[in-house]
Formats: structure tokens, C-alpha cells, sequence
């Protein structure tokens, strides 16, 4: 396991490379001059001049990419050019309050979704499958911004219950990762119902209903942990679509997180942070996708990585 | 998972498409507000929060370059000079300013007895410092993003203690007006010295009547009340900005309450806000002109007859009334009213009759082609406006073809030299934040001001050149205010630009919040304010 562990761990440098070169390029392929954006209608010539040298915009491509590359594996991102603070300390104070939020998001889409489609399945036709798949779909369809200011309208505006946005208590937690996690727990109502629907197919479900258990061990003792397995999967990869997703979110509760930075940061024209947030996103995707790949070995003892007998 | 990455990727490059502004602008005082007297204050209830849609860069005054910023600043650190709502500079840690006879130098007569918040004395050893900072005198790699405010001083020299005298290049006039700049603020030296190399100011220490108390990134500014401020020591025990850059959700946290004011209401939201019986909506004007610039060297525009037509053929009111809610006001002038040099000459009275008639006259009875660049999410509304003023223009046979751009490519398209200019015609706005017309005029019209400067008309008028020159080097503000109303007149006659609008500013105050200080420079000022 540890070998496999370091073998995806090594792998993950070319796919991260990789990124590293495709923002950098990309965001100097906007068209137009950084040093006008960042200098603002009022700077005189000398100061755009400033600009222009401080961010190496008069060299080339490539000697841009080595400046920052070797800054880089000294830990150095750079400064922001909006800010002037360290790339390294904007990102260390706003990371850990996406991650809050997508672990709330997860929380909710995970509690919501399982039990949704636990039941959804177990009940199947009823008025209570129809309604959960129905709402599952609207929940997929549902453009997060727009929910979000919908919940604010009701919850922080009509009925006074909650905050309206921002970062604080743990009240402010709840609207955020509400509208962030819905999405995914409709996902995840959908395949936790099709997927244990699958299960309680199975010719063991039926041996097992037969030997007299009762319903209730059947489903969440035999069934729920086979059917887990795609879900997990989804989970896994909706993880990063939260980290992505956060964006709105955060835009529309004005939750500190990375997700807005960046999105400040890129209208900004700040290079320098943009290129460390996508970076550390990019990161934070391969170190789950790693973790999810892990997990599906305690869930099902069939997979298992690097060991002789799977070979 | 790449596919995720993608996503993630695309999905931050759709989000630049939209891009939002804030003018850099500012100012501090205690010095004027008549807002009755208090009555019912909880001294225990007196902890303001402000939620305002942009967040400070930093707060030092070698890189501030937005409204945000100075509106926090001047919280905290005050000017020499503060320019009041109404336009006027009064005294602030300067007690007087006086030009000496030749007009090459100006003595300043400080405050006594003002400590800055980590008790270092104000004095003039203290004031040559921050100004030989702001200019870059020892580093002039590292002066400020606005050094050229002083632009013409050439040293500070320190008189005695309390005496400052101010050396220039040149006679220049509106000096005070520059030094009123809220990015010029006054800073205790020992906190300047103790920043490393790299390091810019985010916790001030000045001697405003609010002390810094801590800054969450992304989040919000605290600030609480200086009990040792020299002035009249505030009533309310903190002031919080908060960051929220959806209108909407600013909206939000005031109907709610999380907020005691807003800035920037958007047009949409003012009818309704105003309905509320809590809540007041407060309109202001802004130093900020939104026009559209001739390309001058273009064979079209040559002729100010096609100019003035294209003046009469749109309908400033119409866009004022129905893409901004009634919020602004036509053009009048180059500058707008509350800055010093304003003479009302318009606005060109909407009259499409008698733009075609001009038209005809000018030799093109059936109109012309032309391109109109404009930036997008740079102004509220900006593209909006655009296409309203292209339907209008159709109206008289000017057929205008857009082309769009995010603000950051647009400036680069549009502020070039004439031989490398593709546009016939430019939208882009200027706030005279000095709330000095030289700032206004000197930058926009005068011929030596061609891009990379901001003269993007290419405008050239010996005329106004020499009255704007005279401007600068004229002590009196009286006479001044007489060469800028010449100025002005011949400027609007040769209408180097479709004059638009001057922006309005709306914010939003819970009725119970008394004595905040709404400034035509986009400033929210809270030193006189309470909570009732």
C-alpha cells in the first residue's frame, strides 16, 4: 500500500507540472497589458514602466516560467501585485476557510444524499422516491448562485434565522454549505438509490432476506456497504467540483475563501496569486483523488494496490 | 479528474469575463457635519458595521490606489489638509498653508501637541518624512503609485518643530488640493521604519480618531475609537468594514440589519430600499465624468459640426432615467459640479433634427460608419450604455459598430498613440479625485498630455493650453476659477468628446445610524457618526 501510495505520489508531479504550465500560460494569454490593468487609468508612464519590470513582462515566456519555477521550489510564490503580501500567506489564511466550507458542503451533501437515496430505494415508487428524485434533479439543476440568494432572501431576510454571509459562527456556515452541498447530495441520492437498488438485487441480499434477517440488517448491514462503492467514487470526485463550486458560493456569501481570491485575483490581473491558488488546487485534486483510491481498498476487500496477490 | 481541473480552469477564465471597478479616490476630517444632536445613544450599542463591495489593497501610502482603501484609511491616519464634502479644504494636522510671494514655495503651520497612535509626536521632522516617502526621495523605485500628486514639489524642508516649508519646481496652484489627497496620509515614521524591505502598511498608525484594531483578510476591518484623539473623540466604540462584493448581498445585510450602511446600492434595489421605513437611501454625486472620446485625428471628426451632432443626437436623460434609475446627471461641463474650476455650459440639449441638420452641413446627409470601442465591467452599466447610444446614434445615420473589451485589454487599445489607434471613437470616464479642475482639465485636453498620458482625443487647442497653463501657476482662486470657466467654454464648444453623464453615488443607511459622512469621493466617513 505505502509503495502504491508513493508511486501515485510521484506521478502526481508531471500532472502538476503540467498545470503549473497551463496557467502560466493561459492567463498570459489575456490579451492586453497586465502593467496598464494593475497601474489603473490614473498611473503615469513611469509607473507602468515600474510595473512591467517588477513582473519580468519585458522578458520572454520562458524565462518568466524558469524565474518562477525556481522561486517556486524554494517555496516561493511570489508577492501579490494587488496586496504586495507574500503569495504563500494570502493562500495560507483563505485555504483553510474553503476547506471548512467544502467539508460542511460534503457533510450536508452526504447526510442529505445517502439517506435520500437509502430510502428512495428501499420505498421505491412511493410518494417519498418520486419527490426525493424530483427534488434530486431540481438540486442538480439549480444554478448555486441563484439558490444561494434565494436562502438568503428566506432564511437571513424573510424569517431572520440566519446570517446572510460572511465568516463567523457556525451559523454562518449553514447557508453556504447548504447551497454548496444540495447539488452533490442530489448526485448522491441519485447513485446511492440505482446503486443499492443494484445490490438488493443480488442473489446474496435474497439468501440473506431468506435466512429471516430483518429487513433493517439486510439493508444497512449487507446492502449499504457494497452499494457504497460508487458513491464513494462520486464523492471523491464532487469533492473537487465543491472546491470548484466554492467560487460562486463564496462570491455570493462573501465567504473568505480561495475560490473568491481567485476569482478577485484574476480581475486583478494579480499572475502571482492566481498561479499559486490553481496550483494548490490542483494539489489539493490529486491528494483526494489519492485518498478516494485509498478508501475504496477498506470499503471492498477485492481491490486492493501493489500487492502480489492482485498482480 | 483533469476534466475537474478543466472545468475549474474554464470556469475561472468565465469569471474574468466579468470584471467590476473601483475609482481611486479620498479624504479625512472631523470638521464638518450638521446632523443634529444625539439622542438616545446606548454608549454600549455604538459598533458600526459598514459593508462596502471591495476590499483595500493595502493601506500604505506608497502602493493605495482605491476608494476603498482611503475610505478605510482615513479612519485612521489623517492628511495635512482635508478637503470637506462641500469641496472646501480645511485644516487637519496643517493648520495653515500660505504660498510664499513667488509662488515657488508653500510654509505649512502644523498642529501642536497631536501624538500619533504609538505616541510618536506629529511634528515636521514627521510630515518631511512621510512626504520624501510618498515622492521616493531615497528610493526612487519605491515612491508612491500617486507621487505624482507632487509631481512639482522638489524638497520639504523642515523650519522649526511645527513648520514645514514645501519647495517647488514650478509654480503650482492646486498643491494644497494634492496634498488633500487621502493617499497622502500621515503615518508615525517609527511604524514605517519598523516595516521590512518588501513590506507595506496594513496595520496604520496615524493620528485619526480611530485606532487600527485588526484586519481578517477576505472578511473584514476593525477599528476602535482613539480615546487620546485631539479633536472631538468619537461616539462610537468601533467602526467594522466589511467585504462583500455582490451588490446584492450588501443589500441583503441592511434590510437584515448586519449592516448599519451599504455603499453602492445598485439601481435596481433603490426603489424598493426606499420603501422601507428603516432604511434611508442616500443619493451624493461623484467626481466621475463617463464620456465618449473622438479620435480627433480620425478625417471624420475633423470638423466640430459632426462632433456637436453626435452631442445632440443622444439622450442623455433616457439613459440616466432608464439604465441607472435617475441616478446621475447629464453633463454640463468636462468636470463635474463639486470640483473647484466648474462652469455649468450644458448639456447639449437632445435634439436629433438638429444633429442631422449639422450632419448635412458638415457634408454627410446620410451619416457615416465608425467604431466604437468600450470597455465592459468597468462602469456600472457601461456595455448597457454603449448599446443605448448606439440605437440613438442609428436614429440620425451613424451607424456604430461596438467592439468590447475587459478593462484591462481596453485601456491598452485605447490610450495609444494616433498611428496605432484603431477606435473612432472611445468610452472611458476620469474622476478628478484633487477635486481640482487642473486635474481634470490639465490631464484630459492639454496637448501635452497625449497617450501614453490621458489626452486619448488627441485633443489639441493652443488656446486652452495656454489658459490651463496659466491656471497652474496662478495663486489667486479667483482668477483661477475664471481660466478654467475659459477653458471650459471653448473645450465644450470644440466638443473633443460625446459629453454622457456624471456619475451619481447611492448608498444605503439604517435610519437609526446618524452622522455619516457621504463624500462626493466615494468616501463613507464614520468619525461623527452614532447609533440611536
Amino acid at each position: 500500500m505505502l509503495g502504491y501510495i508513493f508511486k501515485r505520489l510521484m506521478l502526481a508531479i508531471p500532472v502538476l507540472l503540467g498545470v503549473s504550465i497551463l496557467v502560466f500560460a493561459i492567463i498570459r494569454f489575456i490579451p492586453g497589458d497586465p502593467a496598464r490593468a494593475i497601474a489603473g487609468v490614473h498611473a503615469t508612464p513611469q509607473h507602468i514602466e515600474q510595473v512591467r519590470r517588477e513582473m519580468l513582462l519585458d522578458e520572454g515566456l520562458h524565462v518568466q516560467y524558469y524565474v518562477y519555477m525556481s522561486n517556486l521550489l524554494q517555496g516561493d510564490l511570489g508577492r501579490s501585485t494587488f496586496s504586495r503580501r507574500p503569495v504563500v500567506t494570502e493562500l495560507r489564511e483563505r485555504f483553510p476557510n474553503t476547506v471548512i466550507l467544502s467539508l460542511a458542503a460534503m457533510f450536508v451533501a452526504t447526510v442529505v444524499g445517502m439517506s435520500a437515496g437509502i430510502i428512495s430505494a428501499t420505498k421505491r415508487y412511493s410518494i417519498f422516491d418520486y419527490s426525493s428524485m424530483v427534488g434530486a434533479l431540481v438540486g442538480v439543476a439549480a444554478p448555486v448562485f441563484w439558490l444561494g440568494i434565494m436562502f438568503q432572501l428566506l432564511f437571513a431576510v424573510r424569517l431572520g434565522w440566519l446570517p446572510s454571509g460572511q465568516m463567523g459562527t457556525f451559523k454562518h456556515l449553514i447557508l453556504p454549505s447548504l447551497t454548496l452541498g444540495l447539488a452533490t447530495a442530489a448526485l448522491i441520492a441519485r447513485i446511492t438509490r440505482s446503486s443499492m437498488l443494484d445490490v438488493l438485487r443480488q442473489d446474496y441480499i435474497t439468501t440473506a432476506r431468506s435466512k429471516g434477517l430483518a429487513e433493517r440488517v439486510v439493508t444497512y448491514k449487507h446492502a449499504l456497504k457494497n452499494a457504497l462503492i460508487p458513491v464513494v467514487t462520486v464523492m471523491g470526485l464532487q469533492f473537487g467540483t465543491l472546491l470548484g463550486g466554492a467560487v460562486l458560493v463564496e462570491t455570493v456569501f462573501s465567504w473568505p475563501g480561495i475560490g473568491r481570491l481567485m476569482v478577485e485575483s484574476i480581475l486583478r490581473r494579480d499572475y502571482p496569486v492566481v498561479q499559486g491558488a490553481v496550483l494548490l488546487l490542483a494539489v489539493t485534486f490529486v491528494m483526494i483523488n489519492l485518498l478516494v483510491d485509498v478508501i475504496y481498498a477498506f470499503l471492498d476487500p477485492r481491490i486492493s494496490y501493489g500487492s502480489k496477490e492482485a498482480e | 479528474m483533469r476534466k475537474s481541473l478543466l472545468v475549474l480552469l474554464v470556469l475561472a477564465m468565465m469569471v474574468s469575463v466579468f470584471a467590476y471597478g473601483c475609482a481611486p479616490e479620498p479624504d479625512p476630517d472631523p470638521y464638518d457635519v450638521d446632523n443634529g444632536e444625539p439622542v438616545d445613544v446606548d454608549p454600549d450599542n455604538q459598533d458600526l458595521v459598514i459593508a462596502i463591495g471591495a476590499e483595500p489593497e493595502n493601506l500604505d501610502p506608497l502602493k493605495m490606489m482605491s476608494a476603498p482603501a482611503a475610505t478605510i484609511a482615513e479612519h485612521m491616519v489623517e492628511n495635512l489638509i482635508y478637503l470637506d464634502v462641500d469641496g472646501a479644504l480645511q485644516p487637519a494636522l496643517a493648520e495653515s498653508w500660505e504660498p510664499a510671494e513667488d509662488g515657488m514655495s508653500w510654509i505649512l503651520q502644523l498642529r501642536e501637541g497631536v501624538q500619533f497612535h504609538d505616541g510618536t509626536p506629529f511634528n515636521a521632522e514627521a510630515v518631511k518624512y512621510n512626504l520624501d516617502r510618498f515622492m521616493g526621495v531615497d528610493d526612487p523605485d519605491n515612491a508612491a503609485v500617486f507621487a505624482f500628486l507632487l509631481g512639482e514639489v522638489s524638497d520639504v524642508e523642515v523650519v522649526d518643530e511645527y513648520t514645514v516649508q514645501i519647495n517647488l519646481n514650478n509654480i503650482f496652484a492646486p498643491i494644497a488640493s494634492h496634498l488633500s489627497h487621502s493617499f497622502i496620509g500621515m503615518h508615525s515614521p517609527a511604524s514605517l521604519e519598523a516595516l521590512d524591505a518588501g513590506e507595506f502598511v496594513e496595520a496604520p498608525v496615524g493620528t485619526g480618531p480611530f485606532k487600527y484594531a485588526s484586519w481578517d483578510r477576505g472578511n473584514q476591518i476593525v477599528m476602535e475609537r482613539n480615546e487620546d484623539y485631539w479633536g472631538d473623540v468619537p461616539m462610537l466604540n468601533s467602526v467594522t468594514f466589511k467585504f462583500v462584493p455582490e451588490a446584492g448581498s450588501r443589500v441583503i445585510m441592511l434590510e437584515t440589519g448586519e449592516a448599519h450602511a451599504i455603499m453602492a446600492v445598485p439601481p435596481t434595489d433603490i426603489d424598493r430600499l426606499d420603501a422601507e421605513a428603516d432604511i434611508d437611501v442616500v443619493h451624493q454625486t461623484s467626481v466621475r465624468v463617463i464620456y465618449m472620446g473622438f479620435n480627433l485625428e480620425r478625417e471624420i471628426f475633423q470638423d466640430a459640426r459632426v462632433r456637436q451632432a453626435l452631442n445632440h443626437a443622444v439622450d442623455k436623460d433616457a439613459l440616466i432615467n432608464t439604465i441607472f434609475s435617475g441616478v446621475g446627471e447629464p453633463s454640463s461641463a468636462p468636470i463635474v459640479p463639486a470640483i473647484f474650476g466648474y462652469t455649468q455650459t450644458g448639456p447639449y440639449e437632445y435634439d436629433p433634427d438638429k444633429a442631422r441638420e449639422l450632419l448635412a452641413d458638415a457634408g454627410y446627409p446620410d451619416g457615416f460608419e465608425m467604431e466604437l470601442f468600450h470597455p465592459t465591467g468597468r462602469y456600472p452599466q457601461d456595455a448597457t450604455v454603449t448599446e443605448a447610444v448606439q440605437a440613438m446614434l442609428q436614429d440620425v445615420g451613424i451607424d456604430a459598430s461596438l467592439t468590447t473589451y475587459d478593462w484591462g485589454t481596453y485601456l491598452d487599445t485605447v490610450i495609444v498613440p494616433p498611428d496605432e489607434a484603431e477606435h473612432d471613437i472611445y468610452m472611458l470616464g476620469w474622476g478628478t479625485v484633487t477635486l481640482d479642475a487642473d486635474y481634470g482639465l490639465y490631464a484630459l485636453f492639454h496637448s501635452t498630455q497625449w497617450p501614453p498620458r490621458n489626452n486619448v482625443s488627441y485633443y489639441a487647442n493652443d488656446e486652452v493650453d495656454a489658459l490651463l497653463d496659466e491656471a497652474r501657476v496662478t495663486p489667486d482662486r479667483d482668477v483661477r476659477e475664471d481660466l478654467y470657466r475659459q477653458a471650459i467654454e471653448i473645450i465644450w464648444d470644440d466638443a473633443p468628446w460625446l459629453f454622457l453623464y456624471d456619475e451619481g453615488q447611492v448608498n444605503g443607511e439604517r435610519s437609526n445610524v446618524k452622522g455619516l459622512i457621504h463624500h462626493p469621493l466615494e468616501n463613507v466617513s464614520a468619525w461623527n457618526a452614532w447609533i440611536e
